[in-house]
């Protein structure tokens, strides 16, 4: 990361969350894209009634044969040529060309400010690893659960993913952060916990036939409950381990399980670390299933 | 006048025509019958998962089935509907538009679209082997091969083996119809435009679709490497994309993408290109900026090739080339602005007409700008962080490449009177453009609503469903829209208005001054703009039939006193062909042959995994394949196939380079970059490994610099074989060609002698990266190797009866490929058995 290049965040982005980050630029672009859009569309639909063909006269001057030739309405066995007007079209080319170049620069900003992983030296760390359609987490002090992450509220945590066989991605909507979890690499990056609360994590990138309900429960919890959790864990710590070897085996005739979590449901404190698991309901493979 | 002839051509109603015809009209017809109906392929898997998309959960497919469905959607409908539908527009107009009388290479035209063909039965047919490839059209690796020792775990998401390695097979032929396609357009744009129409007086449609194959050329030469290298995996088993390997996700995405992104306006440009005809037609009025914008799609095309990398935003590569890529990302969106607002000031002080394609053309135009402002929330990283994946990028591309749908469904009500004669029901046409225009956004705008659905799942939130039923509602009505547009065309064409030659007023291209549907050999004599203006130009007698606007010309217009001169100085006669030597030929059965060949061969190959057979029934397919293949290949060469070229034509910047040889020189400028992608490859993963910790495979150099020895010797032998055949000679020429093929047989043979040691001691191109590597890349070369020497036996066959005597064109030919081959040798030598 180019720490001189911080230098040059604006004082907007420091100190945001990445959901504040994302809301006020999407908005942003979303106020400016559809003005844009709604402006350009009005005036190619107001330009084409405008210059509808009313069955009206003739047009002397543009079918003169002595007009010049941008002039004239193409008639068959002209050889190609433009029909001039070129001023306009580079005002309107310009005005846009500057929209979106400077939309850009200004996301460029932000861009620096969430790669540089701000303020993240002390900030808890989570390894995720996808696998067997699955999200595993190993916290600092060597805990590990399945397909539930388990974060203290209002700080800001640092995310390494991979994965254990394909190409996932893992990300959590509400907290606006997102990762391609991919085998052989490890990617970083970032979130701000903020309330406590039950989220939703899923896999954004398709990678087999349990894609579709490859989820994880996220429970923020109170600081002071985390780390009573995450201590107890650490310590009771082989019921953790037994669950996640009785999870991950299971998945050997894979194509009918998905570990899928209710994200209705509330979750119970004391069952930290358990998998539950459902059955998608399947009716006959419409296609031969796969080996 | 005789412009009819038959020329051994069946008459229409006859199947037999279908099969042999290499006129470019007809080519075209098949090219856009058939697409249609992969179009109506991809549309049904497409409602079966929106069907399934109703509501949360499973429905009416598996997860296997429902990943099957969406991954051949998105194949299909990209691959074997949308280039191909395109295409057929372009073998029909383009010729016509250049006044060429048919493609530079007809049999070849023929073949790509045989190739087409087969290769999208091989599709469909992938799903009943067990399953069709069920990894998303992206293929993403490693999910898209199977790993059987290298990691030792369970992986419960493979894709079926024999299915899926077909759907690959069948893209790979795919890719061979492409290529042999889009030699075959370069050199004809490049080679075969009409008197007095230099590149820039091209119409703006042959301009798109001139950018469109210079794209194609390289990009599917990308995607060629990048399928064999998977079909490397699946079939002998090495593991290039092993997931833990030097090579894997990333190899993939990057040779995958830097296909991939070309791809997306490769798709768009003949689109583009429709969008301007139409507009000028119908707006009546010239194309305002025309050189400019024709210089934004040259840049487009250029930088085309500079922005795959944000396909890969959230992956681990560094934040600079993250930035570059955002970069060029961008300013690839502005010269599409500019195209845009072209097309809006071309509007102003037009006459505008309604008409049906006019209405898709305009449609396509709010339909383009809607995705185009999306697609530039996806150009900024920090959104991109959390659009990866999700719904807004399916909404994004659907509103621009199915806007580019738009524009071609135009093209077919545009052209459609020229093809038939018959003119389609308006009212119809109508009808279709609202129901397709509400069913489209209806489809495709909820999507963005729903955003945050991922991709390629049936589970979502349950709040999102409104929006998703939406979209099911929106895809039934945007594909029921279609059933108006197969009631109007069949019956337009069996009972419709009779077309004139121009039913559109305004519309200027050359297609329109001749009649409906054009003759066989679409004119007589040779068209000319060398006064500025269309006409016909009789170079035999001297005598001009001059285009005014509508009027037919076969019949003699105004005779306008024009003698057949060369005027510019750019204009290049070809000196050996006139158009009145032999009557050009119009059929040919080895096309056909060939294809069904190569159908079997590829079928074949599908029951391989893993250096192993686990069906032996593909074998009698396999065996079949090959024989057929070479048999009607064999033919190919042996027939006697007249396709003239025009006395006087535009050829820059192509002047005095004939017409077969610049045939190969784009050939092999497309091999150059399938061997820079898997050089490339090596690169990548040896620079992953660790340069200085590699072994190289070969444990001694020697066997591979006598190689390098004798090939470079060859190549002298073939520059002998050429000067021989130039003099005359022919002992001299078929003992140099049978010394040629004896030197590249001893290549062969050592490295044979070399690989059989290599096994004797258990390393396999299976055994590790560094095997895979080797052995992939050498057996590359090595088959290219083959290829020649299959090549050279049947020169040799020929020349012992005495041809290329004087003509020594095709020992030319031969030498240039041979050259390349011995080059890529002297790359690959250094660097699999010294560096």
């Amino acid at each position: 990361m180019s720490s001189p290049a911080l230098v040059f965040v604006p004082l907007q982005f420091a100190e945001q969350s990445r959901a504040e980050i994302f809301q006020s630029i999407f908005e942003v672009f979303l106020a400016l894209g559809t003005l844009v859009g709604v402006v350009v569309i009005g005036y190619t639909l107001y330009n084409a009634y405008k210059n509808r063909d009313d069955g009206a006269e003739v047009d002397a001057a543009e079918d003169a044969a002595d007009g010049a030739a941008s002039k004239k309405r193409p008639r068959v066995g002209d050889l190609p040529s433009g029909g001039g007007g070129g001023r306009k079209l580079f005002l309107s080319f310009a005005i846009s060309a500057i929209i979106v170049v400077g939309l850009i620069i200004w996301t460029y900003s932000a861009l620096l400010y969430v790669e540089g992983q701000p303020n993240t030296a002390d900030a808890e760390q989570v390894n995720i690893t996808g696998e067997d359609f699955t999200w595993q987490f190993e916290y600092e002090n060597g805990v590990t659960t399945v397909n539930e992450l388990r974060v203290p509220a209002n700080e800001r945590v640092v995310l390494q993913a991979s994965s254990g066989d394909v190409w996932h991605t893992f990300g959590i909507p509400e907290k606006h952060v997102k990762t391609d979890a991919i085998p052989g690499q490890t990617s970083t990056t970032w979130f701000d916990t903020g309330e406590t609360g039950e989220y939703r994590a899923e896999c954004f990138e398709l990678c087999g036939t349990g894609h579709s309900g490859m989820e994880a429960t996220v429970i923020v919890m109170e600081p002071e409950a985390y780390e009573a959790w995450l201590t107890n864990q650490s310590s009771g710590g082989n019921e953790s381990a037994s669950e996640n070897e009785s999870a991950t085996g299971d998945q050997s005739n894979g194509d009918n399980e998905s570990n899928r979590l209710d994200a209705a449901a509330s979750p119970t404190p004391a069952a930290a670390g358990e998998a539950v698991t459902g059955t998608t309901p399947m009716t006959a493979h419409a296609g031969g299933g796969i080996r | 006048m005789s412009m009819d002839h038959e020329h051994h051509l069946p008459p229409m109603s006859s199947v037999r025509r279908w099969l042999v015809t290499t006129n470019h009209k007809d080519v075209g017809i098949l090219y856009i019958v058939t697409s249609l109906f992969f179009l109506v392929a991809g549309g049904i898997l497409a409602l079966l998962f929106r069907i399934q998309l109703w509501s949360p959960g499973a429905s009416i497919l598996s997860a296997s089935a429902y990943n099957q469905a969406v991954t051949v959607h998105g194949l299909v409908m990209v691959f074997w509907f949308l280039s191909p539908f395109a295409f057929g527009f372009a073998n029909y107009v383009v010729p016509l538009q250049i006044g060429a009388k048919d493609l530079a290479f007809p049999r070849l035209n023929a073949l790509s679209y045989w190739l087409y063909l087969f290769s999208g039965l091989l599709v469909l047919a992938s799903f009943f082997q067990g399953g069709a490839f069920q990894g998303g059209w992206t293929m993403y690796a490693p999910l898209n091969v199977e790993m059987a020792e290298a990691t030792g775990g369970q992986l419960p998401m493979f894709t079926p083996s024999v299915g899926g390695t077909m759907t690959i097979l069948a893209l790979t032929l795919f890719v061979i119809s492409v290529t042999v396609g889009t030699i075959n357009f370069l050199v004809t744009i490049h080679r075969g435009r009409a008197e007095g129409m230099g590149l820039w007086q091209l119409p703006m449609f042959s301009w798109s679709i001139l950018l469109t194959v210079w794209m194609m050329l390289f990009a599917f030469a990308a995607l060629l490497a990048a399928l064999v290298v998977l079909l490397s995996d699946r079939i002998v088993g090495t593991t290039y994309l092993a997931a833990t390997g030097s090579g894997g996700s990333l190899l993939w995405a990057h040779i995958f993408w830097f296909f991939g992104h070309p791809e997306v306006y490769i798709v768009f440009f003949p689109a583009l290109g429709v969008m301007f005809e139409a507009f000028q037609s119908f707006c009546g009025r010239r194309l305002v900026g025309r050189k400019w914008v024709i210089l934004a799609m040259i840049l487009v095309a250029v930088q085309s090739f500079l922005v795959w990398m944000h396909h890969m935003f959230l992956t681990t590569i560094n934040l600079e080339i993250k930035t570059l890529m955002m970069a060029s990302t961008i300013g690839i969106s502005l010269p599409f602005d500019l195209m845009v607002f072209s097309m809006i000031y071309t509007m102003a002080k037009g006459k505008i007409r309604f008409t049906t394609p006019f209405l898709f053309s305009l449609g396509a135009l709010v339909l383009f700008i809607v995705g185009g402002i999306t697609g530039v929330f996806l150009g900024a990283i920090v959104l991109d962080y959390e659009f990866r994946g999700t719904y807004w990028v399916v909404a994004h591309f659907h509103y621009v490449m199915v806007a580019g749908v738009t524009a071609l469904i135009g093209g077919l009500y545009y052209w459609f009177p020229k093809m038939t004669g018959k003119m389609y029901d308006e009212r119809l046409g109508k009808l279709h453009f609202a129901l397709y225009f509400v069913g489209f956004n209806l489809l495709y705008f909820p999507m963005f609503a729903a955003w945050k659905t991922p991709r390629r799942v049936f589970e979502y939130a349950t709040g999102l469903t409104p929006w998703h039923q939406l979209a099911t509602i929106g895809g039934f009505v945007l594909g029921g829209s279609f059933l108006v547009m197969f009631y109007n065309l069949y019956h337009s064409f069996l009972s419709g208005e009779p077309a004139g030659d121009n039913p559109w007023e305004y519309a200027a291209t050359t297609e329109w001054a001749i009649p409906s549907p054009p003759p066989l050999e679409n004119w007589a004599g040779r068209v000319s703009f060398a006064d500025g203006g269309l006409s016909f130009v009789d170079d035999e007698d001297d005598r001009a039939h001059a285009a005014d606007g509508g009027e037919r010309t076969t019949d003699g217009g105004t005779a306008v006193g024009r003698p057949a001169v060369p005027t510019g100085a750019t204009a290049t006669p070809t000196p050996t062909e006139t158009t009145h030597d032999r009557e050009p030929d119009h059929a040919s059965i080895w096309p056909l042959g060939v294809g069904v060949g190569l159908f079997f061969l590829f079928a074949g190959l599908s029951a391989f995994r893993q250096g192993e057979l686990v069906q032996t029934a593909y074998l009698a397919p396999l065996a079949v394949g090959l024989g057929v293949t070479l048999y009607s290949s064999y033919q190919f060469g042996m027939e006697s196939f007249h396709a003239p070229e025009p006395a006087i034509a535009e050829r820059w910047p192509f002047d005095g380079v004939e017409k077969g040889k610049l045939g190969v020189w784009f050939f092999l400028a497309s091999d150059v970059v399938v061997f820079g992608a898997l050089i490339g490859a090596y690169m990548f993963i040896r620079i992953n490994f660790g340069w200085a910790d590699w072994h190289n495979v070969p444990p001694d150099a020697l066997p591979g610099l006598v190689n390098t020895l004798v090939l470079l010797t060859s190549s002298f032998t073939v520059v002998l074989a050429m000067v021989y055949a130039e003099r005359g000679s022919k002992r001299g020429l078929v003992g140099s060609l049978v010394a040629t093929v004896l030197l590249g047989l001893t290549f062969l043979g050592i490295k044979a002698w070399e690989w059989s040691h290599e096994f004797a001691i258990g390393v396999y191109p299976w055994s590790g990266i560094e095997e895979s590597v080797y052995y992939l890349t050498t057996g590359m070369h090595g088959f290219h190797v083959i290829l020649g020497m299959i090549v050279a036996l049947f020169m040799i066959y020929r020349a012992s009866g005495g041809a290329y005597l004087g003509d020594d064109e095709p020992v030319e030919y031969f030498g240039l490929y041979w050259h390349f081959v011995d080059i890529v040798w002297v790359l690959l030598f250094p660097l699999f058995y010294l560096l």
